[in-house]
Formats: structure tokens, sequence, C-alpha cells
């Protein structure tokens, strides 16, 4: 059989679970408080018999009976129990037939069995007595019943029951309430799920008060929502850009083709413009190979071909392969090492990293002006600079240069597909590194290697 | 003539691809898939092979491996899309196959087939030739003619690189990735830069150029115009 939904859910259980905890606590406190009346009541009813031996023995011999007498005609419940019995054990007075076997004549008070014998028949009864020898060899015996606490325990069960069962009850009770409050919430909280996964990025979690735990976990998944909605609004605009950026040089192809398929009256003049259509497609294959390129670098987790990298070495390197470039443009291009440095990294990424920066600085220093790679230390790091004598980047460009394909309104005309800077953010980051972009004149860029943390 | 297997699963590439490279004088055998791919390399023994890396049936790179247990040494040129680029794939330029990401550019393809077909032979020559064009590796020296030709050490080594391989058509991303050991494509044209200054020494005044330019695609060193 199937329970209900409410009875398998953990809350539920722990509910059954504080109930069980509950009852137990309660039937050993009830038992307790049993025990400890019981004892002070047998306690108490001992002292009254003691006393009333004590009272009666320190009577004359001949008092002795009627004292007896008096004594169980004051008793109207009947717990009492006296008797006067001579040195051979035979009844002179009281409500005992006989002395009770057992009963150790030491004045000290002992739980034994008497029968009684009523109109009704004999009953067995067990009573606390105390029993003393006389001066004349007689014993006296004084007894009481204790049969009382068996009305206490009917009391404390009683009570028991009365105070257990409904607690119980409400246990469970309160349980199954909460049980089903919190299924209603998942339940709700779901259907929202649902409809975040059907792609409605607006919905949110409900949450009423910031106190309950199941309203702060709603406002830290809100919390997490929001941040998603904003990166996937981000990553849509990337794909606008992208799409921007693929179309222009596919529509000019597209309209160079369209033109010459009617214009083109001989093999050259075709050639020409199958050369155009080309170009353009092959600027959109270079922007698709530097998207997925970024992307390779951004999800690549790899450090297996991370080694030390001789950084002065590898400056150098660059400078000879760039130096041609910036000869042609008369730009003055060197590399200034005072310190030999390594660090942890991909050597052909960081390569490539700092390739792209000479790249970018040459590219856009005028003529005549001065690129600079240095080696630095810093505190606790290492920096690789690339500083020109170009136009820089300012203070409002500065966070537009690193997104995907910005491009300077100043740099329109000069060629490149604007992904650079990402590709050089990217591998940045891949290696826990930082780059570091100065304003002021001239442009100034650094990649700034943080020391290993010793472990 | 140099026989070329080809194993690629889209009917539109290996058509363009199939008709270039018989345009170039190859013969070319097409498999659409791995297993028969393999097959048919183990029957009809091609001179080089062009693997797709994600093909139906076998992956590219398993038939490759699947070829070098069986001691077959065909060279191949896989094609890998970008994203894939993995530490098996290159580790195909260290094994003397090659491999070239999607999309490229047909010449490219060539160009690269070409170069696996005519790897330069293990030779313990000091001395390179090519017309009258002469390189002592030893000495660290070039000459054209009597012409002695004062090189830089990376100009020395494009020129070695060139030599090696003179007739060849040798691509940009070729030069960068032997020559310079560039795993890039830069934005800038550096190779044409250092070709440039290259030829202007090779090539002297009044001397038939060597160092040619083929639009579009790369560079041939070779003695005839």
């Amino acid at each position: 059989m199937r329970q209900p939904q409410f009875m398998r859910s953990t809350t539920f259980h722990w509910a059954l679970a504080v109930a069980g905890v509950l009852a137990v606590f309660v039937v050993v406190l009830f038992g307790f408080i049993y025990w400890k009346t019981d004892d002070y009541l047998i306690a108490r009813s001992d002292t009254m018999i003691a006393r009333q031996l004590n009272f009666i023995a320190g009577l004359s011999a001949e008092r002795r009976r009627t004292a007896i007498d008096e004594h169980l005609k004051q008793d109207s419940r009947g717990v009492q129990y006296a008797g006067l019995f001579d040195p051979d054990g035979h009844k002179m007075a009281g409500n005992l037939e006989q002395l009770p076997p057992g009963l150790k004549i030491n004045d000290s008070v002992q739980t034994v069995t008497v029968v009684r014998t009523l109109a009704a028949g004999r009953e067995t009864h067990a009573i606390r007595a105390i029993a003393r020898r006389m001066s004349d060899g007689n014993a006296l015996v004084i007894g009481r019943e204790v049969d009382e606490t068996r009305e206490i325990s009917h009391v404390v069960g009683q009570a028991l029951a009365l105070g257990l069962l409904p607690a119980l009850c409400l246990c469970l009770l309160a349980g199954a309430w909460l049980s089903m409050r919190a299924q209603r919430r998942v339940e709700e909280v779901n259907q929202r799920v649902q409809r975040i996964i059907a792609g409605d990025l607006r919905e949110r979690l409900p949450h009423r008060n910031i106190d309950e735990p199941f309203s702060k976990l709603a406002v830290i998944v809100n919390g997490m929502l929001d941040e998603m909605e904003a990166m996937i609004h981000a990553l849509a605009g990337v794909g606008n850009d992208i799409a921007h950026d693929l179309r222009t040089p596919l529509t000019r192809a597209r309209l160079t083709l369209e033109r010459g398929r009617t214009n083109a009256t001989n093999l050259e003049q075709l050639q020409g413009v199958v050369d155009k259509a080309i170009a353009n497609v092959d600027q959109s294959l270079a922007i698709i190979t530097a998207l997925l390129r970024l992307a390779e670098i951004e999800n690549s987790r790899r450090s297996a071909a991370f080694g030390s990298v001789q950084l002065p070495e590898m400056l150098r390197e660059i400078c000879d392969i760039y130096e041609p470039i910036a000869e042609n443009k008369k730009i003055d291009l060197r590399v200034e090492v005072r310190h030999q440095l390594s660090v942890r990294a991909d050597r052909d990424l960081l390569l490539e990293a700092v390739a792209n920066l000479v790249d970018n600085a040459i590219k856009f220093t005028p003529e005549g002006g001065k690129v600079e790679i240095e080696l630095l230390r810093g505190d606790r790091e290492t920096i690789v600079r690339v500083a020109d004598t170009g136009s820089g980047i300012s203070e409002q460009e500065r966070d537009a240069v690193l997104r995907r394909f910005y491009r300077s309104d100043k740099i329109r005309n000069t060629p490149g597909v604007g992904l650079g800077l990402s590709l050089v953010v990217a591998i940045v980051k891949l290696h826990g590194f930082r780059l570091a972009i100065h304003s002021g004149a001239g442009g100034r860029l650094d990649i700034i290697c943080p020391d290993p943390q010793p472990v | 003539m140099a026989k070329v297997l080809l194993i690629e699963d889209d009917s539109e590439t290996a058509e363009e691809i199939t008709a270039e490279l018989a345009d170039r004088g190859f013969e070319v055998e097409w498999s659409a898939d791995g297993i028969e791919g393999l097959d048919k390399a183990r029957s009809l023994r091609p001179d080089a092979m062009i693997v797709d890396r994600l093909l139906p049936g076998m992956d590219g790179l398993t038939v490759i491996e699947a070829l070098r247990k069986e001691q077959v040494r065909t060279p191949v040129l896989v094609l890998s899309a970008l994203g894939a680029v993995d530490d098996r794939v290159r580790g195909l330029r260290m094994g003397g196959d090659d491999y070239l990401t999607k999309p490229f550019a047909i010449v490219e393809l060539i160009a690269r087939v070409e170069a696996l077909l005519r790897r330069p032979a293990e030779s313990r020559e000091t001395t390179l030739r090519v017309g009258p064009l002469e390189l002592d590796l030893i000495e660290r020296t070039a000459k054209r003619g009597d012409r002695v030709i004062d090189l830089l050490p990376r100009e020395f080594r494009l020129l070695e690189y060139m030599m090696q391989r003179s007739d060849q058509l040798l691509t940009r991303a070729m030069l960068l990735e032997e020559v310079w050991n560039y795993k890039f494509i830069p934005a800038t044209n550096l190779v044409d830069v250092h070709m440039g200054r290259l030829r202007h020494k090779v090539d002297g005044p009044g001397e038939t150029p060597m160092i040619h330019n083929v639009r579009g695609s790369g560079f041939i060193l070779r003695t005839g115009p």
C-alpha cells in the first residue's frame, strides 16, 4: 500500500521521532514522580506506625488492650492493623489472627503479608508492620496497609493517559502539517522552476518573510537567477554583435558576386569579382576562427601544458618577429629586460597574448613612434609591460576595449576583427594573471603575474 | 601519380577536395566512414591520407592508430574542428603527420598534402643547393652564385626551410608553424614582411626572381620563372 505523500517526507519522520522521544520522556518523568511519591508515603506511614508502637508500648500492660481497641476503632478506612500476642503466639487483642509469618520482632518496619478474615471471606494484604517484645514477654504488632500506592499509580496512569495521548496526537498533527506545508512550498517552487526551464527567465521564486529558511533560500536562488538573466542578456548582445560583424563581409561578398554576375564581360573581370568575394568570405571565416579560438581558451581548464617560461627569452623572440614590421612603419621597437624572470604558464598561449599586445601597439602607434616591451618586478609579482607612444586608451574606452568586437571609432579603418584584446584577457585569466590598462598619454598595458602562493 | 585516400563524411566537402586534388594530378579515393576508410587504407596502400576527425563508425584518430599498429606509415592530414584540437591532435605534427582546422582554404589543404608527400628525406648534406642558391648549414652562410648573402638568424632559418621544400607551395600558416613556431595566426601580415626582406636579399637587382608570391596562398622558391 502506498503511504500518503506527507507521511513519506522527512519532516513527518522527524515529527514522529520527536513524538516518540517526548513519550519516553513523559513516561520516565511520571515513573519518577510515582516512585518518589510512593517512597514518601511509605516513609510517612512507617513513622506513624513506629510512633503508634512507642505510644502503646509505653502504656501499662492492662491498658494496652484498650489502647489497641481504641486505635482500631478510630480507623474508619480499615487500613490499620494491630495485635498483641502472648509469648506462645496466641492472640490476646487486636485485629490480627496470628503473628504475621516472617515478621521479625526487632523494632524495625518491614513489609509482610497478612491474612484478614472478613464477613465476605479471607483477604491477603501486603502491609508495613513493626513488632516489639514487651517486658512481660508479649509481642506487640502495629501495621498499616500500603495499598494506597496502588491508588496513586492509578491516578498517575490516568494523568499520563490524559497528558500523553493528546500530546502525541498534537505532535503527529504538527508533523503532518509541517510536512504538508513544506511539500506545498516545494510544489510551488517546482512550478516556478518549470516555468524558468521552459524559458521564462523573468520568473522568480516566491518568498514571504526573510527570517524563514525557505524564503531565505528563495532569495538566494533569486539572486542567482538575476545574475544569470543578466549574463544571458549580455550573451545575446554578443550574439547580435557577432551576427552584425559576420553579416557585413557576407553582404559585401554577396553584392560583389551579384554585380559581377550581371556586369562582368570577360574572365579577368569575373576573376577579380571572385577574388573580392573570397576576401570577404575569408574575413567572415577569420571572425569565426577567432571566436572559436576564444571559446577554446575560455573553456579550457587544462594546465598540463604549463611549465616554467623564461620571459626574457620569450620577449626577445617576440621582438625579433615584430622587428621588421615595426621598422617598416619606422617605429622603434625594443625590449627592456632588467631581471631574469620566469613564470609558470603555457608558453604558446602567453606568447600569443604578448604578441597580440605588441601587434596592437605597433598598429596604433603613428610612424616615428616607439614601442617598448618591458619586464619588471613588482611587489610579489612579475609585470610584462607593453608601452607605446600612440594615442592610448581613454578612461571611457577602458572597459569597452575588453568587450568582444569593440573597435574604437578612431581605428575603424584599421584591419582586424576586434577580438585581439578579448583573446589576451581570456589567456591572462586562464593563467590567473591580470591585465591592467593605464590611461593617460600613450598606450600602456601590463600583464601582471602574481607570484604563486607558497604551498 | 600519387594516390590519396580521403575519409570525410560530408559529401559536398569531399567532392570539392576530390575535384581539386584530381585537377592537380592526384588519384583520389573517397570513403564516407571510418570503418570503410580503414579497409581501403589497408587494401589500396595510398601515398597519403586526408582524414576527418569526426567520422561515423570510427573516429578519425582511431583509424590512424589502428594503421600505425599495423606498421602502416602512410602520412596523414587530419581535419579537425577548431574546438576539438586537443593534445592528441597536436601530437600528430610531432609524428610527422599534420592537422588542419576547419574551416580551411583549399589551397592550404593542397599545400599540406603536397608537403606530406614530399617530406624532405633525412640527409647528411651540410650544404643545400637550389639553382644558383647555396646554403652552408655548418658555416651558416648563404651565397647566390658568387654573391654572398648576409642573413639574420631568422632569415637563415626561413631560407633553409624553403630550400628544403623548393618548388613547393608554402602557405603562411605552414611557415608560421614551422619557422616561427607560432601556434596561431597573428593579425598582422608577419610572414609577408619577413618574406619581403628575405626576397630583397635573395633576389638582387637584375637577377631572376626565385622567391615567388602565389597570390592569396603563399610562397614558392624555385629556379624557373
